[in-house]
């Protein structure tokens, strides 16, 4: 199902973690629609749509500037996310919902302690390739503007 | 054919299928490594350009066409001139700035962000149907909605209808009123008809075609003519003019890109874990390029380096020339069909294409594309080249599209 765009304080939750379901996490398959959302997992199809169509992995709708990246510090030291391109203020309101809890979300292999919330004008995607051992596609931030943790 | 056909098609082992995927990173690796004040003074360039030529047009309908003396020409050199930056707003300048060509430069107005474009499609509906739809699921049928815009059919996979026998005219509207088949195009009527789309999606996007659509009416056909005075009729005719004129060319050259024969479409299976190198291959299979010198290049956005522009969508356009020189190099090396002739053959292959198709399969002969002949197999019992009816064809195995290859280039007469 294609759904509208719903600002993130809007979305529902997750109904195990009771945090909102990012739009990266829903699922756009027809017959797995109808299963509760969760944020365990990021729905491929929706990171290739966020990626190309450039709408706001957590909200939906285009893109601002600058764009920002949210990951694991992991991530932000090998400049290669998985979560796609957010809002800035998108991401800050999933950083801050997701902070408290404490299992593995949005993508992540494992619980991770310190988000980095990474700021850049622009960014590739990247495909996955042959020899990955993680067959999912990242996202390079060209240039980081700006990098909290 | 089937992706999961496309390397057994080429002769390739999935070992030289990653080999060409790494030598494509390479190409893509040196123009992002060079990218910088050159790139970003040929687009600001470009785009003051483009707005002298608009503002010349605007001026020159309303000015020139208050005297008798000057109203002919001055109604002829607005409409061209307006027609001409049209034109290269759509297809240099927003087209390839909603790609992201141009994000690098953080540039608060020429970002993918930010650019709304002069037709009449809103720039979402345009980053969702041809940046995501297409891009993603270049010819793959069911999936690419670009693959006749919904109305034409352009593969014998799909299947016939009656209603297929008005192709003709139904081709001749689309060119025509071609900004407006766009505008509707991410509505995706048969998404809405399957129950796909969310009501409030559909509302939403049909607002916003709406608001973009009257007020591009409001400025061609109410703004502009009102300034002109008592000629206001003069302008309207000559803005409907610049807007058919780009409507035409945008459409040649969009059917260019991927209905020329050689340009092949896909059956689905094995999308879901395609690797980059094999997205890669597809996207080098599906695509046609035209040739031209370099203003034929840019009024058609470097669209005539459509392999080129399907490899790296969001490098900035005016590197594909320097680009297909690299990618054609590679093609040859490894035997790789690709699909270039001039303008008015490729756009010739696709008319021919729509209205052969407007016939059911059996009326009509298949253009069978002969798998590449790779140097290392030439002595190996020659492939059967005799033209196959559908019947005798495996149906994983068919595709549009018909080229015989001649020095390192497919032929296509
Ligand atoms: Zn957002």
């Amino acid at each position: 199902m294609d759904p509208a765009p719903l600002p993130f304080g809007e979305r529902d939750p997750d109904p195990e973690l009771g945090v909102p379901v990012p739009f990266a996490c829903t699922t756009s398959y027809a017959e797995a629609a109808r299963a509760a959302p969760s944020i365990r997992q990021l729905d491929h199809r929706r990171v290739t749509q966020c990626a190309l169509s450039r709408v706001c992995g957590v909200c939906g709708s285009p893109l601002g500037r600058p764009i920002a990246f949210v990951g694991s510090p992991a991530e932000a030291d090998r400049n290669a996310f998985h979560f796609p391109p957010c809002h800035l203020e998108c991401a800050q309101a999933l950083l801050d919902a997701v902070a408290p809890v404490d299992v593995a979300v949005l993508g992540q292999p494992e619980t991770v302690d310190a988000w980095v919330l990474t700021t850049t004008a622009a960014f590739e995607y990247v495909r996955p390739s042959l020899e990955d051992a993680d067959r999912r596609p990242t996202f390079e931030p060209y240039e980081v503007l700006t990098s909290t943790r | 054919m089937a992706i999961a056909d496309v390397k057994e098609y080429t002769h390739l082992t999935e070992e030289e299928v990653e080999q060409i995927g790494r030598e494509l990173d390479a190409i893509r690796t040196e123009i992002e490594e060079s990218r910088g004040a050159a790139d970003a003074a040929y687009i600001n360039r470009l785009i003051r350009i483009q707005r002298g030529l608009a503002a010349a047009g605007r001026v020159t309908l309303a000015v020139g066409t208050q005297s008798k003396k000057t109203r002919k020409p001055a109604w002829v050199a607005g409409a061209a001139l307006l027609g001409l930056a049209k034109i290269l707003e759509n297809m240099e300048i927003g087209h390839n700035v909603m790609h992201g060509q141009w994000d690098w430069m953080n540039d608060p107005e020429i970002h993918s962000s930010n650019w709304e474009w002069d037709t009449a499609q809103p720039a979402e509906q345009w980053k969702h149907s041809h940046n995501y739809v297409h891009h993603q699921f270049t010819n793959v049928l069911g999936y690419d909605n670009d693959i006749g815009y919904g109305i034409l059919r352009m593969a014998r996979e799909q299947k016939w209808h009656p209603a297929n026998i008005g192709q003709p005219v139904y081709n001749a509207m689309l060119a025509t009123l071609f900004q407006w088949g766009v505008a509707l195009h991410d509505l995706d009527i048969e998404r809405i008809r399957k129950r796909e789309k969310d009501p409030k999606e559909m509302k939403r996007q049909l607002r916003q075609i709406l608001r973009k659509g009257r007020n591009q009416i409001l400025k061609d056909y109410v703004v502009y003519p009102a300034l002109s005075g008592r000629n206001w009729k003069a302008t309207i005719t000559a803005n409907a003019t610049a807007n058919l004129a780009r409507n035409l060319w945008s459409y040649v050259i969009i059917f260019c890109g991927h209905f020329p024969d050689g340009a092949m479409h896909f059956t689905e299976e094995e999308l879901e874990d395609e690797t980059r190198s094999e997205w890669y291959l597809r996207q080098i299979l599906g695509a046609a390029n035209f040739e031209g010198g370099p203003l034929l290049h840019i009024l058609s956005g470097n669209l005539g380096f459509q392999i080129e522009h399907h490899l790296y969508p969001d490098l900035p356009s005016n590197r594909y020339a320097e680009i297909a020189v690299k990618v054609r190099a590679l093609c040859d090396k490894y035997d790789i069909p690709y699909t270039v002739g001039p303008l008015h053959r490729q756009y010739g292959q696709a008319l021919r294409t729509i209205i052969k198709l407007s016939l059911p399969n059996h009326m009509t002969s298949s253009d069978d594309p002969a798998p590449p002949q790779r140097s290392d197999t030439a002595n190996e019992p020659s492939l059967d080249r005799r033209r196959k009816s559908d019947e005798e064809r495996p149906p994983r195995r068919v595709e549009l599209g018909a080229w015989t290859r001649s020095a390192g280039e497919r032929s296509h007469d």
